[in-house]
């Protein structure tokens, strides 16, 4: 079963938040944006821990926007599953809460606190008027009781957890029910040996005599103080004996068993933590006690190494993938501002929430219904790996082909007077020229993050220049136009219109004709050996552009490599040399973002 | 950690089913099963153990059961045989008729999904609400003195759910009728109880989705009385279990099918047990009638069936009786002379275990006169009765039954009064909600204990509970007339003024109160003695009955005589009187005749 579409309506940071999700979520935001709190709205439907009283909002949890008309205000929750015909404990719990018949089926639940429905109209006085209901399907009558909820609760791990506390209280302990079952499965023989052992160990040390002496030396003075009537015999022992007792004593040691969860570091207390709670989530679904589990994560890079962050995560969001972890009964959850997690997360995971200014709220986007074939799919997702998730984390992406424009587009950027950096613009290199997966993910219906391409024309003499194809497919993801009858003009042009600007030849002849051609030919002649003739017919060109040989040129270049070429052509870049498409994509970027 | 609602007490239970093969093959079965029952078989208790062990072996939470009885009544009874083994009903463990399960757990939550074209949200109309419709559509159709009457139109839709079928066709007038009529309550957000199996049967039939769903939530189905449930339920089964994959137990006993008239058809039930796919079991042993009883019981019948009781030892009686002056004579005689004689020739022998059965009313009426004559107990079951018992007067009735004494012996249980009084809600409620409503019940019955007036309690829980639940949940309409009519019965002017809780809680029949019921509502009953009445060819059967409706009175009759464990005291005239007063010589029954011919 899955989380596919949540909606929250009128609570904290949130005015309107309505988002499709995939099998995980991977909730990626700055602070304070309110990934807790989306987390918060999830456990007001589905967390059974949660009591009554935690269920009765205060007006803090209204949304902000309110001001004074919070009172009166509906706050309403509402989250879809699907994909849970092929459980039929599931579908039993849900079935009175379809919504779509599928297949798959779809059901909705929804918590909603509103009015009392027995002021009728009147309007509230307080809060004290406000009452709660979760339901599923659309009538508010079909209350979605615990009992149901326990079938496919949420468990949350908040942020700033004190694993060694967890794990030191036997009541909390995720450790107390394996121990437990331990217990339960050992036969009478086996207990026999254990109490043999222990007595014969208590025997062996309290019957030493530094021991005894110390035994006696406590009964002597106490037979001083009370007399000899009043005194209980006193002898040293290791203190329990009964089985049960030792087994509860049981604890996880580290280090060859020298220390204890006590001495570890915070990492590795969290990370046994996790590991346990994990063995745990697994017996609960074996034993029936539920049909599924919501595993919340908040802010799992507390306290972890980011090696380890990447590892940790990638085992529990790669349930999806590994079929022997029966990948359907655990939906994991994550909120986290760590790169080093986005970027293990599963590519249609990602829940990217962001202020809104304008409408003074949270505002969310996510990847779930990008469609994506399995190539296109994997590239992504080793991109985003590499890239540490920088994508999720980017205000404004500057799409380029290759390594080249990745060294000079911020170096123009900068020469035009733009901070790439202070707007929070990436720079991206596609590493060729299949843009349309990226432009999938970031278009306007998936995570809309604002974007412009950067491409190069690549004529082919006597037939279409290879660009038309691929702004073709580009603008396919966004626009519904028939290309069929636009000429090259009109294909670019619309191009331009959507933030994709191809130039007329290929970046370095552009660059050359801008007016880059001493500082090429310095760099060339710095880089390698050249014929006179060579730096003869160079000087030529600069003199004369129109006589410009592109092939050779780029033949020059490409011995040096374009990268190191354009690394240090960077430092050469002024206002005056930017190719007029460089600097139109740049401050189109600039204007979105402003 | 996990919570059980089953017990294991039908485990100690079971053992009794071990010697009679029946029972135990039935109670052992693992897919469909089909048990055919003969009269006192125990059935209803080889049904509860089964279903115990269901819900504890082969079914867990949170899936369950679902069990579809006849009536309210029979519900009821197999609610309180269930909690006699310690199951409680509860969301795991559907028990109800036909169309509550309909409107539960297909109507109300499919039908809008399903576009079945419904009103919503769906509002079961009253008896009386359908009467208005029928006559405002039919005078509109036909004209004010057209003889269509609602009765035909209603089996008519009964009996055929394909409107397509040259059966609907046939019949294009009363077709027309009945789809106008099924308009025009729509129209006004009403739907009747045909329809809640008319479009729980399409549901069913045409969205195939819904079957995979009901399977989660109830993956084993259990039927009881199923010759008496009409083909909608039978192609509703059929439907669940043969595509569904939804696993069936069904009880049933065609011999005793009596509801015909009202589209039950007792084939279904031999037609499911033919399958190959399903196990047959048949239970042969009778632990009520003595052998005397069970051998004029299949002469009348005209079937051999082999059933031997489980007592060889005990003697039983079966008398017949001539009262040549009439029926009004008869009622007389059974007041006066047989019942005093039947109480004193048996120690310990009450009135409660006598039972006087009659085909009509207006018979009951006689007998009731003579009873009040003579200063009688009785109480009385029939078209006549006070009020026509509900989920929600039964419950009426045993919360009377707990505050005057069975709140000493939690006989019942208050547990089982809330739990009943929060199903009632249209609603699941929430935790707190269930607590709420759990506090004011348990409050109300508290401060009332003791033996009081039974009209000034009824008023109290409807003005501090009731009323506001009938207002507001538009499925129990239906039953807020029954509720009205016990509160008429019960103040001035009522059949039943002046009557005080006990007796009110007591209403199911009691040791000290004399049985009068119809055949029909006899069913299922079990009395030491029973005394009919009416035997005369004209009135049992009637003098133009066709051959299906002489098999069926046959059947009645067959009931009838099987309700008795020791005594059957068989009365009759020779003849009977039609309601102007002609005396027709018809002799004695023909049933009776077949019965002294042997």
């Amino acid at each position: 079963m899955r989380i596919c579409r949540i909606r929250i309506k009128n609570f904290a940071t949130f005015k309107l938040l309505d988002i499709r999700t995939d099998k995980s979520i991977v909730v990626v935001g700055e602070n304070k944006v309110g990934k807790s709190n989306l987390i918060r709205a999830l456990q007001l439907v589905l967390d059974p821990s949660l009591s009554d009283r935690d269920r009765q909002l205060g007006l803090e949890h209204f949304w902000d926007g309110l001001g004074d008309e919070k009172l009166g205000a509906t706050v309403e929750i509402s989250v879809w599953l699907t994909d849970f015909d092929q459980n039929p404990n599931l579908v039993a719990t849900l079935a009175d809460c379809i919504v779509a018949p599928g297949p798959p089926l779809r059901a909705r639940l929804t918590y909603r606190f509103q009015p009392k429905t027995s002021l009728e109209e009147l309007p509230p006085r307080s809060l004290a008027d406000y009452e709660f209901v979760i339901f599923g399907g659309t009538d508010e009558d079909n209350t979605f009781t615990s009992t149901q909820r326990r079938q496919i609760p949420l468990d949350v791990q908040g942020a700033l957890r004190d694993a060694e506390k967890d794990l030191s209280t036997w009541r909390r302990s995720p450790l107390r029910p394996m121990i437990e079952e331990l217990t339960s499965e050992l036969d009478d023989d086996a207990r026999e040996e254990i109490q043999g052992l222990i007595a014969e160990a208590q025997i062996e040390l309290a019957d030493r005599d530094e021991v005894v002496r110390v035994a006696e030396r406590i009964g002597g003075r106490l037979t001083q103080i009370v007399g000899s009537s009043h005194t209980v015999p006193i002898k040293l022992g290791l203190a329990p004996t009964g089985v049960d007792t030792l087994l509860r004593g049981l604890r996880i040691l580290i280090d060859q068993g020298v220390r204890g969860i006590g001495d570890a570091s915070l990492g590795t207390a969290n990370l046994i933590f996790l590991a346990l709670k994990s063995l745990e989530l697994d017996r609960l679904v074996a034993e029936g006690e539920r049909s599924h589990t919501f595993f919340a994560i908040e802010e799992p890079e507390a306290h972890l190494h980011p090696h380890v962050q990447r590892l940790v995560y990638r085992y529990f969001l790669a349930n999806e993938i590994v079929v022997d972890q029966n990948p359907t009964d655990l939906t994991t959850i994550l909120t986290t501002h760590s790169p080093h997690i986005a970027s293990v997360a599963p590519i249609k995971s990602i829940v990217l929430l962001r202020y809104d200014q304008n409408q003074q709220a949270t505002v969310g986007t996510s990847t779930a219904r990008v469609s994506l074939s399995r190539t296109d799919k994997d590239d992504l997702q080793r991109y985003i790996d590499v890239t540490r998730g920088e994508l999720f984390f980017a205000q404004g992406i500057i799409f380029v082909e290759g390594d080249a424009e990745r060294f000079l587009l911020p170096a123009f950027a900068s020469a035009l007077g733009i901070e790439l950096d202070m707007l929070g613009v990436s720079v991206c290199s596609v590493s060729g020229t299949n843009f349309t997966p990226y432009i999938k993910l970031v278009a306007e219906n998936s995570l809309s993050i604002p974007y412009v391409i950067i491409t190069d024309l690549d004529p082919v003499p006597g037939k279409r220049p290879l660009a038309r194809k691929r702004i073709e497919s580009i603008l396919s993801v966004t626009e519904n136009l028939d290309f069929s009858t636009m000429s090259h003009a009109d294909v670019f042009e619309e191009a331009e219109t959507c933030g994709c600007f191809v130039n007329d030849d290929t970046l370095e002849v552009e660059l050359f004709l801008a007016g880059l051609g001493p500082a090429m030919k310095e760099i060339l002649l710095s880089e390698r050996n050249l014929q006179r003739a060579t730096i003869a017919r160079i000087d030529g060109w600069i003199a004369n552009p129109g006589s410009l040989d592109v092939n050779y040129l780029l033949e020059l270049i490409e011995r040096i490599g374009k990268g190191r070429f354009a690394q240090a052509l960077a430092s050469y870049v002024t206002a005056a040399v930017c190719p007029t498409y460089i600097r139109r994509a740049i401050e189109r970027i600039r204007d979105e973002l402003a | 950690m996990s919570s059980h609602n089953s017990s294991s007490r039908y485990l100690a239970m079971s053992r009794e089913l071990h010697d009679n093969l029946g029972q135990w093959q039935a109670y052992e079965s693992t897919g469909h099963c089909i048990v055919l029952a003969g009269p006192g078989s125990g059935k209803t208790k080889t049904l509860a153990l089964k279903l115990a062990r269901i819900l504890a072996e082969d079914v867990s939470a949170p899936r369950g059961v679902a069990c579809i009885t006849f009536s309210q009544e029979c519900s009821r009874e197999l609610v309180r045989r269930l909690d006699a083994i310690g199951i409680k009903e509860s969301s795991r463990l559907f028990i109800g008729t036909v169309h509550g399960f309909c409107l539960r757990h297909l109507l109300v939550p499919y039908s809008r999904l399903a576009n079945l074209g419904l009103p919503h949200p769906i509002e079961v109309s009253t008896i009386q609400q359908n009467r208005a419709v029928f006559e405002a559509v039919s005078v509109q159709l036909y004209g004010a003195r057209n003889s269509y009457r609602q009765h035909d139109v209603d089996n008519h839709r009964r009996a055929c759910f394909d409107r397509q079928s040259p059966k609907w066709q046939s019949e294009p007038e009363l077709s027309e009728l009945a789809e106008a009529y099924e308009r025009e309550l729509h129209r006004r957000g009403l739907i009747d109880y045909e329809d809640l199996v008319l479009y729980g049967q399409r549901l069913v039939t045409q969205h195939s989705w819904v079957l995979p769903i009901i399977r989660a939530k109830f993956p084993v189905l259990a039927i009881d009385e199923y010759q008496d449930l009409g083909v909608g339920l039978h192609q509703i089964v059929q439907r669940l279990a043969f595509n569904g994959g939804v696993r069936l137990f069904a009880v049933g006993d065609a011999d005793q099918s009596v509801y015909g008239f009202n589209g039950a058809d007792s084939s279904l039930l031999l037609e499911l047990a033919a399958r190959p796919d399903v196990q047959c079991v048949r239970l042969s042993i009778n632990y009520r009638c003595a052998n005397e009883i069970i051998d004029a019981a299949e002469i009348a019948l005209g079937e051999a069936r082999g059933y031997r009781s489980s007592n060889v030892a005990r003697v039983a009686q079966v008398e017949i009786i001539h009262r040549p002056l009439g029926i009004a004579d008869q009622a007389r005689y059974a007041v006066e002379d047989l019942i005093p004689h039947v109480l004193s020739n048996t120690p310990g022998r009450q009135l409660g275990d006598i039972a006087v059965l009659y085909r009509n009313a207006e018979i009951g009426d006689l007998v009731a006169g003579s009873a009040q004559s003579v200063g009688l107990n009785f109480i009385r079951i029939d078209n006549a009765a006070p009020y026509r018992k509900c989920a929600v007067v039964s419950w009426i009735e045993d919360c009377a039954a707990w505050c005057s004494g069975g709140w000493t012996a939690a006989q019942p249980k208050l547990g089982g009064l809330i739990g009943r009084w929060c199903r009632f809600h249209s609603a699941r409620l929430s935790d707190t909600e269930r607590h709420h409503e759990a506090r004011m019940l348990a409050r109300f019955l508290w401060d009332r204990r003791g033996n009081g007036d039974a009209s000034e309690f009824l008023a109290a829980l409807r003005s501090e509970l009731l009323d506001v639940l009938l207002s507001s949940n538009r499925t129990l309409n239906d039953q807020r007339i029954q509720v009205d009519a016990m509160s008429r019965a019960l103040s001035p002017g009522g059949v039943l003024v002046g009557l005080d809780l006990v007796r009110l809680g007591g209403r199911d029949g009691a040791p000290n109160q004399l049985n009068l019921l119809t055949f029909h509502s006899a069913k299922g009953c079990e009395y030491k003695v029973v005394i009919i009445l009416g035997l005369d060819e004209g009135v049992f059967p009637w003098s133009n009955e066709t051959d299906d409706e002489l098999q069926e009175s046959r059947r009645l009759f067959y009931v009838a005589l099987t309700r008795a464990c020791d005594e059957v005291h068989l009365i009759y005239s020779g003849w009977s009187a039609n309601r102007f007063g002609r005396r027709f010589d018809n002799g004695m029954s023909r049933f009776l005749k077949d019965l002294i011919s042997l």
